[in-house]
């Protein structure tokens, strides 16, 4: 089976390789994984008081169409908004990177590990509220 | 999955359901039974005894294949005792997924004197794993060993490529 050229490309130089701080109040993470292949992946989104993503960063280990998927993901979501975010599907990435079938599973690794960061986010959102509610 | 998880490897070999089978019996009884319907030796007598023949014994040795290994004996008892109990469970604790993709970073950084220690300990969370998965089964609780099963996964890999590094 051969990469296509933009997984490739993803694979060897991936973006937004790293780690936010998963305390901040502003920060989403997402860890999923895939048990039958091994894989996992950690998304992770900075979001700023107008609901706007203002940083992506991922952690994948895995095979290079895991990588490419949350590569790619990391940079849709630099810049875009929550609810944008969250509209994303895992057969936008499957076109955008060429998967073939036995790859499709990372890019649903992906879009959920994107689900996963807004919902964290979101949480600790409505946990900083009913805080400041009390306080 | 495979057509030979289907059968029951257990059936096949006229055992007990049980995640501990004494290595010694069981490879005695595979040789029992592929002695006893041996293609070569079992002249058949016309052709649909011919195929019954290497169809079973194309099913003791798949069955074969899954019970020596216990990880694989494991995965196929979780499966009859509870059908789907696999696909069920693989969404794993984000806690735990986010330890074994520490772990990953680790092995992928560790070279010299760190690999023998980090090797043990690997392999001592694999065998956490695979006692965890018996006594869930002693329970009862066959999505928690099925669980463990899939978090076994990581392990296994964590140490596999600890090795391709050396």
């Amino acid at each position: 089976m051969a990469y296509s050229d933009k997984v490739l490309d993803h694979y060897q130089n991936p973006r937004n390789v790293g780690s936010l701080d998963k305390d901040d109040p502003n920060v989403g993470t997402g860890v999923v994984g895939a048990p039958e292949c091994g894989d996992v992946m950690k998304l992770q989104i900075k979001v700023d008081d107008s609901g706007k993503i203002v940083d992506a960063k991922f952690k994948t280990y895995g095979c290079g169409s895991a990588i490419a998927s949350s590569s790619l993901a990391t940079e849709w979501l630099k810049g875009t908004s929550v609810d944008a975010a969250a509209q994303i599907k895992n057969t936008q990435i499957v076109e955008e990177l060429s998967l073939p079938p036995v790859k499709i599973h990372c890019s649903v690794l992906a879009e959920d590990a994107i689900k996963a960061a807004i919902d964290d986010w979101k949480k600790k959102q409505g946990a900083t509220k009913a805080a400041e509610a009390k306080g | 999955m495979s057509q030979a998880s289907a059968l029951d490897p257990f059936a096949v070999f006229g055992l007990a359901r049980s995640l501990d089978l004494d290595d010694k019996t069981l490879e005695q009884r595979y040789l029992r039974l592929s002695r006893e319907c041996h293609p070569d030796l079992h002249r058949a007598k016309d052709t649909a005894d011919c195929i019954a023949v290497l169809q079973r014994s194309a099913e003791i040795n798949d069955a074969w294949k899954v019970l020596r290994d216990p990880w694989q004996r494991a995965r196929a008892l979780v499966e009859l005792l509870s059908p789907g109990a696999l696909d069920r469970t693989k969404r794993l604790d984000p806690a735990f997924l986010a330890d074994a993709l520490e772990l990953a970073e680790e092995v992928a950084m560790a070279n010299g004197d760190a690999v023998p220690p980090l090797r043990t300990r690997i392999a001592a969370a694999l065998e956490a794993d695979f006692a965890a998965v018996r006594a869930e089964l002693q329970h009862g609780a066959v999505d928690a060993a099925a669980r463990r099963l899939h978090a076994s996964h990581y392990h296994r890999k964590a140490l596999q490529d600890l090795d391709a590094k050396s």
